[in-house]
């Protein structure tokens, strides 16, 4: 029978009238949807609403929550449970029900009285809404409020409140009007009714005994059995009575009783007035439906156990509730319910005993209200709505508003750039018609073009036509121009490729200031084909970006595997187990970084290193990146002019040919030194590589950057490094430092920790870091660090200040440091007590969890180049002791997005007694941090570098923690941070700064008084 | 069942017969469910195997059989086009509500000659659902919150006479309404397609 588009009917039941009727396609499709399990499409709606509630921006929030339940009501024709309807009316009129621009809207009124339908006692919201002025000069407000109370035979009530609402001439008055005329007509014609069919016409189903719903039969009587029957008293709503008094709330008569007949003439002397409709002051909304009973969550323990003996002394101080009480003015002194009368109602449906009848208002009371509470998550994001949101779908949802805005906004630029385009071209066109009838008089007028070339160009695209002609015609004829002039063609093609342009231009600059010879841009622009091979390197470095290790060095890869496989069999100290298979994942591993084509070369002395050489002349990009790798600056010095030369092939392709002679020469010294060296010193030279590894990984990482030496802060000197001694001065830049405090870094690093020449009171100081390589290398993480890690990154890193690049070396410069390291902490006898201990314990965890999170190893965790942070001395309230240090050195940090293979091994750590010791190769490079903490924190407690034992597979320090210290904390400490390759490295980290943070918290005194101490000292 | 069969031919007269009840009941099924008059004067009869809604009120009884005598005459001659019943609410005349039925005739029946087939029973069951689904257009139909009036327009052809107290008029269609069709019945002479139409919520 059932027919499509039919689903309506065969639902009838289910689908609630609405006042306003219903879509019928909406209803269809829910119906239809119905059946299938997720209504996907209603969902998708929900959800969409539940988004702009959260991510409206406009002015009129309501509107937001009028679609939604517009929608609502349309899209849950059954209503129930399913349907959001309730507590998203309820939601909406709480939201706004303190925001007195909506008081007058009719929007908020109709949302109300939707809401006013699911209550119990809806009157009580009609009067609250009266009462607080929410649309009391709207009609439906006195409408819907009448029919109330005409539906609960009050008329003298509904009666007054429509004369209350006409009084006050609300909108539309005459449909106010209407609905009071018919309501009196059917009132007069109820009364009317009533009188002629006489009083004794009493219901006669009222009269007719019932019993009490919900009530077990028990006997009554002794001879016959007889179920009793209680009466109840009238509840259902007494219509069709004519003006009666208030109905009476359900009663229980006692079944003797009789029946009492209520007589209207007489009236009641209470009830005569005016209802005081807006005297009852409504200090919060009234509930939706009698929630006395519905406990809240909360602790358990806060509370007192019920038995012991109630002192009030002991209970808190009550605070006045928020709401107001309200007291229905029927409910007379009725404490006791009569229920207890009859014994019959005894098991099912108890009453209340008035003692336990209190609790849920001292509850409330009890409540603490001056507790305040800040909410530090966007609490109204994601209670906002009707379902909670999470916090991720939150971000997300940002996330794709912003995606969305980018695309947009790309959009548009594209579409401008395209009109422009066409602007341009079509200008080009008028003008390429109109022949050169416009001239430099046009140009004149413009605005005096500045000095920069680029403002020059821009002007001269849109203005000079002389020359966009002879562009685009391309003839280049080769007139008396004068040379300012003749370098603006070339600058107009760059133009067109716009999304490039500054990046070219950038890469011109470079490109000029490393050449030597300096050539002057003019006469360089001039010349075609030095234009093009500016071009030329700039694609070349894209291509390295995306693959750090380009392709054609993998055909070499077989033979390196091969060679380090053997080569690691011959090294016993580095490799524990040599039959392990993981060595050969190892090799993999090191096979793909470019440092391990030296070993290769160094072992197979025989291999005439001739052979490989056309195939690098085919790519003579990657060459470049090769053949620097190859070069350690400590082999010899003939290498390191080989580098030198490998710098100015990067900028121009032309001496390619150049660079391959010379790497042959190289290659060649190779493998004379090779036979002059004894087994021995290649054992340990291949020792040293992989310390000597990282740093050289680390230039070749960066040569596949070219961006970051454009980088302003970066400044390039032609020279070499100054010597730099200690307590001599020093002259960088415009500024001279008196060099001070001279820190070994390692072979190639140094750092001085100097007051600059004019000495600053206020104990800060500069920091040099002199690195012998010129790769910006620190420059390059300290950059990587502040970008991912934004706002984190002040609290725990110092931006260089310049950073000075010379052909030998680099120098980074740190300004305002503080006087402090953690080396000067550590010297002093007294300083090192268990809490500063904790305190510096907790700073380091969270200095490497931040590092970690930016995906950066730092290798090498010192305590002289983490200086302490001249904020901690100002010990306001709010301070913060997760921030103590400020780190300098990077020099053997890895980044490890741009290189992941690196292992463990190639950290200088690996070099220590306990590193030899605990890493391995499956060692992961984050464990390196990791045991250089357990280090500074040994080194802390004991006054001597870390030292471990193996127990049971578990590692552990050999010494016993001091008896005054909290032997079981760092116990614990050590132990996890040692054994930390069982779990990941991020876990451990945030483990034990939540096991000290709690100790922390408690001498927080203390260190507070060490740090003042400190100061003072200073 | 093989006696009956004669018996289950249904003729012009008959149909018009039929389709004229049915619009009397249906008619007043609409004035009931609608509340355009009072619920109590309505008293409950049996039709269709169904409990029916039937006025008291004797000038609305009146109005209707006159009305029903004359759609009877010209289904007879199949004449009708459309019978709308239209709802209006009296305080401003705004037209709320549109039931329409469009009636089809087989115009090749001229007399009562033709005996078609179709057995009153399942004529029945189709005339029951139809005014079931009158009933059940409360599930959608918005509220009647003022008074309303009603008034029956019958489209026929131009060529028939416009009997005394008839007058024309116009279509009275609802603005801006949302139509929903219901379900048919036909007795193989004349079919009646049903439509409500109702003015759009606003959303």
């Amino acid at each position: 029978m059932a027919q499509a588009g039919d689903e309506w009917e065969l639902s009838k039941e289910n689908v609630q009238p609405l006042r306003q009727g219903r879509a019928m396609s909406t209803l269809q499709e829910v119906l239809t949807q119905q059946d299938s399990a997720s209504h996907s499409a209603i969902q998708q709606k929900k959800q969409a609403f539940e988004l702009e509630l959260r991510f409206y921006t406009g002015d009129d929030p309501l509107d937001v929550w009028d679609r939604y339940i517009k929608w609502a009501e349309q899209a849950f024709p059954q209503g129930g449970k399913e349907s959001i309807l309730s507590p998203l009316l309820e939601r909406a009129v709480k939201i706004f029900h303190q925001e007195q621009k909506y008081y007058g809207d009719l929007r908020y009124l109709n949302i109300c009285l939707k809401f006013a339908r699911f209550c119990t006692e809806p009157v009580d919201l009609y009067s609250y809404l009266h009462s607080q002025g929410i649309g009391i000069l709207h009609a439906p407000l006195y409408i819907t409020w009448a029919e109330e109370y005409e539906a609960r035979g009050n008329y003298k009530k509904a009666d007054s409140i429509f004369q209350d609402g006409i009084q006050r001439r609300v909108e539309p008055l005459d449909k106010l009007e209407t609905h009071h005329k018919q309501f009196q007509a059917r009132v007069s014609r109820q009364i009317f009714q009533k009188i002629s069919d006489g009083d004794d016409a009493e219901d006669p189903e009222v009269i007719e005994p019932q019993r009490t719903s919900l009530v077990d039969l028990k006997t009554k009587g002794k001879n016959k059995v007889k179920a009793p029957i209680n009466r109840v008293g009238d509840a259902v709503k007494s219509r069709g009575l004519g003006l009666v008094a208030p109905s009476a709330p359900p009663q229980q008569v006692p079944s003797r009783s009789c029946f009492a007949v209520f007589d209207e003439n007489s009236g009641l002397p209470g009830i005569g007035g005016m209802p005081a409709a807006s005297v009852q002051p409504w200090a919060a909304l009234p509930p939706a439906r009698a929630k006395e009973n519905e406990q809240k969550a909360g602790t358990w323990n806060s509370r007192k156990p019920r038995n012991g003996h109630h002192s009030s002394s002991s209970e808190p101080p009550q605070s006045v509730p928020s709401f107001t009480p309200y007291v229905d003015e029927m409910a007379e002194q009725q404490t006791v319910t009569p229920c207890k009368i009859n014994p019959a109602v005894s098991s099912v449906l108890s009453a209340r005993k008035p003692g336990k009848e209190e609790d849920p208002l001292q509850r409330l009371q009890s409540n603490p209200q001056g507790k305040e509470e800040m909410v530090m998550y966007c609490k109204n994001k994601v209670y906002a709505g009707v379902e909670e949101f999470s916090l991720e779908e939150i971000r997300a949802e940002i996330y794709m508003a912003k995606i969305r805005k980018k695309r947009e906004e790309d959009l548009q630029a594209s579409a401008l750039r395209r009109l422009e385009m066409e602007r341009q071209i079509e200008e080009m066109e008028k003008k390429l018609k109109g022949g050169c009838v416009i001239n430099e008089g046009t140009a004149a007028e413009q605005p005096v073009p500045s000095g920069e070339p680029f403002r020059i160009y821009c002007d001269d695209e849109n203005q000079s036509p002389e020359r966009g002609i002879s562009n685009t015609q391309s003839t280049r004829n080769s007139e008396a121009e004068d040379p300012s002039a003749a370098s603006l063609p070339s600058s107009e093609i760059l133009l067109v490729n716009e999304n490039k342009l500054g990046s070219m231009v950038q890469s011109f600059t470079i490109f000029d200031e490393t050449c030597e010879a300096g050539p002057d841009i003019g006469s360089q622009n001039c010349m075609p084909p030095a234009k093009r091979l500016s071009l030329a390197p700039v694609s070349g470095t894209t291509i390295k970006q995306d693959a750090p290790l380009p392709d054609s060095l993998e055909d070499l890869e077989p033979l390196s595997e091969d060679a380090i496989v053997t080569g690691s069999d011959r090294n016993k100290t580095l490799f524990a187990d040599p039959e392990d298979t993981c060595d050969f994942m190892r090799a993999a591993q090191l096979a793909s970084t470019p440092f391990h084509k030296t070993k290769e070369e160094l072992e197979q002395s025989g291999t005439p290193g001739l052979e490989r050489m056309p195939l690098r002349e085919k790519t003579p990009v990657c060459e470049e990146s090769y053949r620097q790798v190859v070069g350690p600056k400590k082999l010899s010095p003939i290498l390191e002019a080989s580098q030198e030369d490998t710098r100015t092939s990067v900028s121009s392709v032309s001496s390619t040919s150049g660079s391959t002679s010379l790497s042959t020469t190289k290659t060649l010294i190779i493998q004379e030194k090779l036979d002059l060296v004894s087994g021995v010193y290649e054992q340990a030279l291949e020792e040293a590589s992989v310390i000597v590894g990282s740093s050289e990984l680390q230039r070749s990482l960066l040569e596949a950057l070219p961006e970051l030496l454009s980088s302003e802060a970066i400044i390039r000197e032609s020279g070499q490094i100054p010597v730099m001694k200690d307590q001599e001065e020093v002259q960088l830049g415009s500024e001279s430092y008196h060099l001070k405090g001279e820190i070994f870094l390692g072979e190639n690093s140094k750092m001085y920790l100097e007051a600059p020449a004019d000495c600053d009171p206020r104990g800060v100081r500069v920091a040099i870091k002199l690195d012998m390589r010129p790769v910006p290398w620190d420059f390059y993480i300290v950059q990587q660090l502040k970008e991912r890690l934004d706002v984190d990154f002040k609290d725990s890193f110092v931006e260089p200040s310049n950073c000075y690049l010379f052909q030998d070396g680099c120098i980074t410069l740190y300004k305002d440091v503080g006087v402090l390291s953690v080396q000067d902490l550590l010297q002093d006898p007294e300083a090192v007590l268990q809490h500063v201990t904790i305190l510096f314990a907790y700073n380091l965890l969270s200095l490497v969890e931040k590092l970690h999170t930016a995906e950066i190893v730092l290798g090498d965790l010192r305590p002289e180049t983490l200086l302490l942070d001249v904020g901690i001395f100002d010990l306001s309230p709010s301070i913060e002791m997760n921030n103590c240090f400020k780190l300098l050195d990077f020099s053997h940090s890895m980044d490890l997005r741009l290189c992941p293979t690196v292992t463990a091994r190639a950290f200088p750590i690996a070099q220590t007694e306990y590193g030899q010791q605990m890493i391995t190769a499956q060692t992961s490079p984050y464990q390196v941090d990791l045991l250089g903490i357990a280090n500074l924190v040994h080194l802390m407690i004991f006054k001597k570098p870390l030292q471990v034992q193996q127990n049971d597979c578990t590692w552990e320090i050999v010494q016993e923690v001091p008896t005054l210290w909290n032997g079981s904390l760092w116990n614990t400490f050590f132990s996890e941070i040692l054994n930390s390759s069982h779990g990941s490295p991020v876990e451990v980290l945030k483990g034990l700064k939540e096991k000290l943070a709690g100790i922390f918290d408690l001498c927080f005194g203390e260190i507070c008084s060490y740090l003042i101490e400190l100061e003072t000292r200073t | 069942m093989a006696a009956q069969v004669t018996k289950e031919g249904i003729t012009l007269k008959g149909s018009a017969e039929i389709v004229s009840e049915f619009f009397y009941f249906g008619i007043n099924s609409i004035l009931y469910q609608r509340g355009i008059y009072p619920a109590e004067t309505f008293t409950r009869a049996q039709k269709y195997g169904l409990t029916l809604l039937v006025s008291t009120d004797p000038d609305l009884k009146n109005y209707l059989n006159t009305v029903v005598e004359q759609l009877k005459d010209w289904l007879y001659k199949c004449q009708v086009q459309k019978l709308v019943v239209v709802i209006t609410s009296i305080d401003n005349n705004e037209i709320l509500e549109r039931w329409q039925f469009d009636i089809e005739c087989d115009k090749s029946v001229k007399d009562d000659s033709i005996v078609r087939e179709k057995s009153p029973k399942v004529i029945q069951e189709e005339i029951r659902s139809v005014i079931r689904q009158i009933t059940a257009t409360v599930t959608f139909l918005p509220l009647l919150e003022t008074a309303c009036a009603f008034d029956l327009l019958i489209y026929t052809d131009k060529d028939s006479e416009v009997p005394e107290k008839w007058e024309e008029s116009g279509p009275q269609f609802v603005s801006n309404s949302e139509e929903v069709r219901l379900r048919f019945f036909t007795t193989t002479i004349h079919k009646v397609n049903s439509m409500v139409a109702y003015k759009k919520i606003d959303c």
